[in-house]
């Protein structure tokens, strides 16, 4: 008992972080005479990169190979960061609807703070190469539903188990600002709907919010004084959960709260400083009418693009110009998928944003260091920076045109394979007769 | 059948309020049939004969385009939209599309549904259809949803924002169409509560096709044996000059009269199939799977009848070389996938495949959201399978005209085609490009600059404008 409360403090007093695959002795990598996007800095042009266990040990231009090194011709090539999806669910969905057993975002119940995203991953998912070839080196992958969802990881997306996929974790508690909305569970059968006035409605939705709020306040101080206890040595039991949410609870990792209406980001932002959350707000749709607020209390936000907009009366391009207004106002924030599939389209989201007024730089940062940085893994990834995890991507074309191609991908110091399932089908259909 | 429309009052709709003000005032308006409007200096993507001007002239007069080209002289007295630096294109055709409709798209509770229509539901105010002008968008291909094998009637639209009923959406001459279904969504499959009903399988699925064909077969058969007599009968009384007299009722009018047979009753659902039967109504396929593909090309060429499009194909370059065969167009996604198992071997470069097997391709959005940048869908058949820039733009313009039978009006800037134009701030694939003007019928029903400058409030901050 004694060994595993142990373990347990040892576990919360460092945060524990989860070991992906190292690289060895790689065989050192150069890329030679190419346009390098540093995004940390300037944009340098034929420009040489050097790699060496796993990390970047030199950009410029004028450098010496290592002896034994392997180049890459870059000429006619663009260099950007891998791209950095900060919120999907790769590796835990699979086939989102009618496929069940490939899906492993959601835990049955509202409080699962306990729940871990590494430990469901799916190294064989075919999601993963096909992000991969197009882009996707890195992403945030969080489980979903509930109140409190659970925690996330970061994720690289190439491995051979779970552990090897795994960058770091736990990274955030994922939790759902309460609205007060019924939450219908359509595989209970048709919801059975007494007929409701509207007054009645907004009376019953705030009545479900402030009891949910009350439910989340009481397990957060529930959670600290179980944190406080184990760093006092009390004999405390053991709480999975109660030990997962003393994390967030004492802001030893964010807590990225979804919420995307006006008023529960403005609620999510007071609930989070009257609790002392590190707080990230995703989705975030009207963050554009909540800038001086999340600007005061320095609120990062995880922000779609192709979206409608959330009211009627909003602005057609409310979503695609939200990014730019945040850029404006200096408020963080980065562009996510929020998907699985679709992460390839990332780049794409980004290029909305700066076709309505976000400049190309910050579009391109916005998938790359700045999720990185929001993240809390900004000193290894997302920039092009000696000491840097070397994690690239070569393209032939500006990476926010569709009409650019991937041509090779590194992860971690080494070139990864670009072969995914939709290449070989391609491959082998295109030439039926 | 008309069902009356249920107009909302427009004080609980502040956007169409707003969107109504802005066009109320949006610039250059060509509503009569003498004005005459010039979109000048523009770089033209004609999708036509004469490729892309890279600096011409557009006239427009009565909503029709009557000049295109290097050299127009802009008649005196028109009104003149400057398009320096800009690219003009056709307007974007969305050959999938739900947007527009005034409740569900899904007359979910039988197995066919072809008597029900989407025009009866149209929904004029719906805000979505000024959204996807905002994306250039100018015509939809409203269907039913896919809940059935064989389900509702479509409408072919133009998005006419500001017009006050639904049809005035509706695309004059565009021929009539129906949705079909296969795979997971008519079994339903995916879809738990609800109380299970027939078909649960493909194979129900292929025998509820085939069924409802074969009564529409003996329908058709009814029809045409009564229509060939009547037509006797008016021969016999072309000759004789006596009158004819429908069926019970004839007698006591004396010896001359003939007796007109009685006419089968008439069945709604069964007038759509027998349309379908007689080539006259456009059959849009939604299917997933490259066997089901196969299975209703069988079934067609079994009943005697052709399909149109299919919808979605997303397994179609699988069989690309039957579906060409089959003279079939196929409208899909660019790369959605894994959605649902049926989905799980759909890949990007579908679009690609199929079209260089010969079959005619376009790019859908099957949603409201999509449908806003359906000319970044194009853009991703230059990137997956190296389709052509050119190619890969009529896959969301002339192509989706084809499809639908609409082409002679639209799809192209050509003479004597509909002024239903974008105009594109840079090329419609470029990565800052972005939709800054949309003409329907040669009228501006989208001008980004009026819609800016009427913003108010927070959202005249959006950007970071002000």
């Amino acid at each position: 008992m004694t060994n595993h409360r142990d373990a347990v403090l040892a576990a919360f007093v460092a945060a524990a972080t989860l070991p992906g695959v190292v690289s060895g002795a790689d065989t050192p990598l150069v890329i030679a005479g190419a346009r390098v996007v540093t995004v940390s800095g300037a944009v340098l042009d034929n420009a040489s990169i050097v790699i060496q266990n796993g990390k970047i040990t030199s950009v410029g231009s004028g450098l010496t190979a290592p002896a034994g090194a392997r180049t890459i011709d870059g000429r006619g090539k663009t260099v950007y960061p891998g791209l950095f999806d900060g919120l999907t669910t790769l590796g835990l969905a699979e086939v989102t609807q009618g496929a069940a057993g490939t899906v492993d975002t959601s835990e049955t119940g509202d409080v699962n703070p306990h729940a871990r995203a590494w430990v469901a991953f799916h190294p064989d998912s075919e999601l993963l190469p096909v992000a991969r070839a197009y882009g996707i080196t890195t992403a945030l992958s969080a489980p979903g539903g509930g109140l409190i969802s659970g925690q996330s990881a970061i994720i690289r997306t190439v491995g051979d188990t779970p552990s090897a996929l795994t960058v770091k974790g736990p990274i955030a508690m994922h939790m759902r600002y309460p609205t007060g909305a019924p939450v219908i569970d359509f595989s209970q059968g048709p919801p059975n709907q007494e007929p409701k006035t509207f007054e009645q409605r907004v009376q019953d939705r705030k009545k479900n919010q402030e009891k949910d709020l009350l439910k989340l306040k009481g397990l957060l101080e529930e959670a600290r004084a179980y944190g406080e206890g184990l760093l006092a040595g009390a004999g405390v039991k053991v709480d999975l959960p109660m030990e997962a949410l003393a994390l967030a609870a004492s802001g030893k990792i964010p807590v990225v709260m979804r919420a995307n209406a006006e008023a529960d980001i403005k609620g999510a932002i007071k609930f989070a400083s009257e609790n002392k959350l590190k707080l990230i707000i995703a989705g975030a749709a009207e963050a554009w009418r909540c800038v001086e607020d999340l600007k005061k209390s320095d609120t990062a936000v995880l922000i779609g693009v192709d979206q409608v907009p959330s009211r009627e009366g909003d602005p057609y391009d409310a979503a695609y110009a939200n990014a730019a207004t945040l850029h404006q106002a200096g408020v963080r924030f980065a562009i996510v998928t929020d998907d699985a599939s679709n992460t390839r389209n990332l780049p794409f989201e980004a290029a909305m944003a700066h076709a309505y007024g976000l400049p190309r730089e910050a579009a391109i940062r916005a998938i790359t260091l700045a999720p990185a940085e929001i993240l809390g893994v900004g000193s290894s990834l997302g920039s092009i920076e000696v000491g840097k995890t070397a994690t690239l991507i070569l393209t032939n074309g500006d990476i926010l045109d569709h009409r650019t191609n991937i041509t090779n991908v590194i992860i971690d110091g080494r070139e990864t394979s670009l072969d995914n399932k939709h290449q070989r089908l391609y491959d082998r259909y295109k030439a039926r007769p | 059948m008309k069902t009356p429309t249920i107009h909302r009052p427009v004080a609980l709709r502040p956007v169409a309020l707003v969107a109504a003000l802005v066009l109320a005032s949006a610039g250059p308006r060509a509503e009569s049939q003498d004005t005459v409007t010039a979109i000048t200096n523009a770089r033209i993507m004609t999708v036509g004969q004469a490729g892309t001007i890279d600096k011409g002239t557009i006239l427009i007069k009565g909503g029709k385009i009557t000049a295109v080209g290097a050299n127009v002289t802009v008649p005196e007295g028109a009104t003149t939209i400057d398009a320096a630096g800009r690219v003009v294109t056709p307007g974007i055709i969305d050959a999938h599309s739900h947007t527009a409709v005034e409740g569900g798209v899904n007359e979910c509770t039988n197995i066919v549904t072809a008597e029900v229509r989407v025009e009866d539901a149209l929904d004029p105010r719906d805000i979505s259809i000024y959204r996807q002008l905002a994306g250039g968008v100018t015509a939809a291909n409203v269907l039913h949803g896919s809940c059935n094998s064989i389900g509702g009637q479509n409408a072919t639209i133009k998005l006419r924002w500001g017009v006050e009923s639904g049809d005035a959406l509706l695309f004059k001459g565009a021929p009539p169409g129906i949705k079909f279904a296969l795979g997971e969504n008519p079994k339903r499959s995916s879809f738990t509560g609800g109380a299970r009903r027939y078909p649960a399988t493909r194979m129900g699925v292929e025998v509820s096709i085939r069924d409802a064909f074969m009564e529409a077969k003996a329908y058709k058969k009814e029809w045409d044996a009564y229509e060939a007599a009547v037509k006797t009968i008016a021969g016999t009384r072309g000759k004789s000059g006596g009158p004819i007299h429908s069926g019970r009722s004839a007698g006591g009018l004396g010896g001359g009269a003939v007796q007109r047979p009685e006419a089968p009753r008439k069945n709604l659902q069964m007038e759509a199939l027998k349309e379908i039967l007689e080539g006259k109504r456009l059959v849009h396929a939604h299917s997933y799977r490259a066997d089901e593909i196969l299975m209703l090309i069988d079934v067609a060429n079994e009943m005697g009848f052709k399909i149109a499009t299919f919808q979605h194909v997303l397994e179609g370059y699988k069989v690309a070389t039957e579906i060409a065969k089959h003279g079939a167009g196929a409208s899909t996604f660019s790369d959605w996938w894994a959605y649902k198992m049926e989905a799980y071997d759909a890949i990007p470069h579908n679009a690609a495949i199929m079209a260089s097997h010969g079959v005619l391709v376009s790019l859908n959005s099957d949603s409201d959201e999509l449908a806003r940048r359906l000319y970044w869908e194009a853009a991703k058949a230059v990137r997956y399978g190296g389709v052509s820039e050119d190619e890969a733009f009529k896959m969301v313009t002339l192509n989706p005209a084809k499809q639908l039978g609409i082409d002679q009006w639209v799809g192209s800037i050509e003479v004597g085609k509909d002024a239903d134009l974008a105009i594109f701030r840079a090329h419609p694939f470029a990565a800052d490009t972005r939709v800054e003007m949309t003409l329907v019928d040669g009228k501006v029903m989208f001008d980004r600059s009026k819609d800016v400058a009427a913003r108010t409030g927070v959202a005249a901050t959006l950007g970071g404008a002000k």
